[in-house]
């Protein structure tokens, strides 16, 4: 490291990302990869599962963060270790590989970090959903939906993009894809809590 | 009538604080009045919250690939770096081995608790035959066997008898206590002093004399010999009234080679004669104390007199050698006349007479059986 980029306490990269400053968030996702990296690898991972399993991690930190709702009790490290260690258990259950124990090479301790995961897998279950409803909802809703939520575009740039005659007329049509959205998430939302 | 668009138009500007107070208030008037007008709020706000979080989380996971690849990158520009050095040689490892790597890596911890328990177990075993052999193993000294008998091993036959007896005339055995070990002993002077081997009292709590009439004696030891396996007993029963006249004497010199010997003992419950020749004037690994007999002696007949044609007291039965045939082993009497002699000066004076005339020179040998026999005693051992 230390190629001239700042150095943050763990307070400050809290403080610093709940900011939206992403250059703290390169450094704490720099900083932690390796010890994430070694433990996927000797517990029968490669480097890509080892990645997607970290950035899996360091999301259910982020948003916790953005959130503000996080309460950490530890070391960001730790918070980091244990959610990713749990990320992996699970792969390797699904996998069917998991021989009963991992070896850990980092104090493992019982932290907030298990229940976080549980919401943010909770989340991923919606966004799932989300992204089912907006993938049948059709043009042009889809592509505006997307435009307005995902891609942070505003309601100007909209008009303009999709030839609309004023923003009134392009928010409208939002509105309008809203209400069909909503029936398309909803059925499935309400489908998926009856089981 | 509004649609349900018009309303997401309304609580998309209420959400965002840009209505007027009064259209506010109009709102959150009907919102409590209506709980399915309140409900389609809730509905937006959850649609809008997931729909954003969506966004969010894509946008987030876009970054975070970015740094990957910007990671990723770095380290490529390293490696670039790094190929100006000649190129390294690279180990190829084939699919197998690919394959076995990846199991020894899984599972090595497993596979070293089974070896170590695979180990343990063949050693353990191992070492508990040896033990177990060690344990079988009758006598220190190979090849020797001391005859004193274990009474234990007979008990076990005489409880079968004793069950029999009962069930032939109903009436209950009597239960005698016979003892740990038994062995044989002979009258030394006529004030009660007896002769026995040592091995036999090896170790004992009590001893009791049993004399061919079934009278019992108590006993104790008053001199011992490791060496010589030899132990002077002397009974202290108040019943005891001496044993009269001993017929036989003690030879205080070596006998000859060749000479007929016989013993008597006691190696079941009954007096047992047995006869044969003095072949060596040594004893096992040529131990000079002792002669070498071969007279077929059982366990039992341990302390048991050895005497020559004329009735003399030559040798007390010591022990036999197992892998040999017929050779036991008896203590020469010269040993035991000098012990008593030395007895006899002793600090604390015992007062054996060792009897001079020798009343069975002469006699046929089962008349000298019948003067000896009263002056060969059981000796039995508690522990």
């Amino acid at each position: 490291m230390g190629k001239g980029l700042p150095s943050y306490t763990d307070a400050e990269f809290v403080a610093a990302i709940r900011q939206d400053d992403d250059r703290a968030l390169a450094q704490l996702y720099r900083l932690h990869l390796p010890m994430v990296l070694h433990l996927v690898q000797q517990n029968s991972g490669t480097e890509d599962e080892a990645k997607d399993v970290y950035q899996e991690g360091v999301m259910v930190f982020y948003e916790k963060v953005r959130d503000g709702s996080l309460e950490l009790s530890c070391q960001i490290k730790t918070y980091l270790y244990a959610v990713c260690r749990r990320l992996w258990l699970k792969r390797l259950a699904e996998k069917n590989r998991f021989g009963g124990s991992l070896s850990d090479h980092e104090p493992y301790l019982e932290t907030g970090a298990e229940q976080d995961l549980l919401d943010a897998q909770e989340r991923d279950r919606q966004f799932g959903l989300m992204g089912e409803a907006l993938e049948r909802i059709g043009e042009p809703c889809r592509s505006l939906l997307e435009g307005f939520y995902l891609l942070d575009k505003s309601m100007q740039e909209l008009t303009t993009e999709f030839g609309y005659t004023n923003a009134d007329n392009a928010k409208n049509q939002k509105y309008k894809c809203l209400v069909r959205l909503k029936k398309l998430f909803f059925t499935h939302y309400q489908e998926e809590e009856s089981f | 009538m509004k649609t349900e668009a018009d309303y997401y138009a309304l609580f998309e500007a209420y959400r965002a604080g840009e209505l007027a107070a009064p259209a506010r208030q109009e709102l959150e008037r009907r919102l409590a009045a209506d709980p399915s007008f309140a409900q389609q709020l809730t509905d937006f706000d959850l649609l809008n919250g997931t729909l954003r979080g969506y966004g969010e989380r894509q946008r987030t996971r876009r970054k975070l690939q970015a740094f990957q690849a910007a990671l990723d990158a770095e380290a490529a520009a390293e490696e670039t770096y790094q190929t100006g050095n000649p190129v390294m040689p690279t180990v190829h490892i084939s699919g197998v081995e690919r394959t076995l790597r990846a199991f020894w890596g899984n599972h090595r911890a497993t596979i070293a608790v089974a070896a170590s328990v695979a180990i343990m177990a063949v050693f353990g075993t191992l070492l508990g035959i040896e033990w177990w052999k060690a344990a079988q193993k009758p006598a220190p000294t190979y090849g020797y066997t001391m005859l004193r008998r274990e009474v234990e091993r007979i008990k076990r036959t005489q409880r079968a008898m004793n069950r029999a007896i009962t069930q032939i005339d109903g009436t209950k055995a009597e239960e005698v206590n016979p003892g740990k070990f038994s062995g044989t002993g002979f009258a030394l002077s006529p004030n009660g002093y007896l002769v026995t081997s040592y091995h036999v009292i090896q170790g004992a709590d009590s001893l009791l004399v049993e004399s061919r009439t079934h009278d019992h004696y108590r006993a104790e030891p008053v001199f011992t010999d490791v060496a010589r396996d030899l132990a002077i007993l002397r009974i202290v029963d108040k019943d005891f009234h001496g044993f009269g006249r001993l017929p036989y004497s003690f030879k205080r010199t070596t006998a000859d080679l060749g000479e007929r010997v016989y013993t008597l003992g006691y190696p079941r419950e009954d007096l047992v004669f047995n006869d044969g020749s003095l072949s060596a004037r040594s004893g096992f690994e040529g131990d000079t104390g002792f002669y070498q007999i071969s007279i077929p002696v059982n366990p039992g007949n341990s302390g048991g007199p050895v005497l020559d044609e004329r009735g003399n007291l030559i040798g007390i039965v010591s022990g036999k050698q197992s892998d040999v045939q017929s050779a036991a082993f008896a203590t020469k009497s010269s040993y035991l006349t000098r012990l008593v002699d030395s007895l006899q000066t002793a600090t604390v004076a015992h007062d054996i007479t060792l009897p001079r005339a020798n009343l069975l020179t002469g006699t046929s040998r089962p008349q000298q059986i019948r003067k000896l026999q009263n002056y060969v005693f059981v000796v039995k051992v508690y522990e």
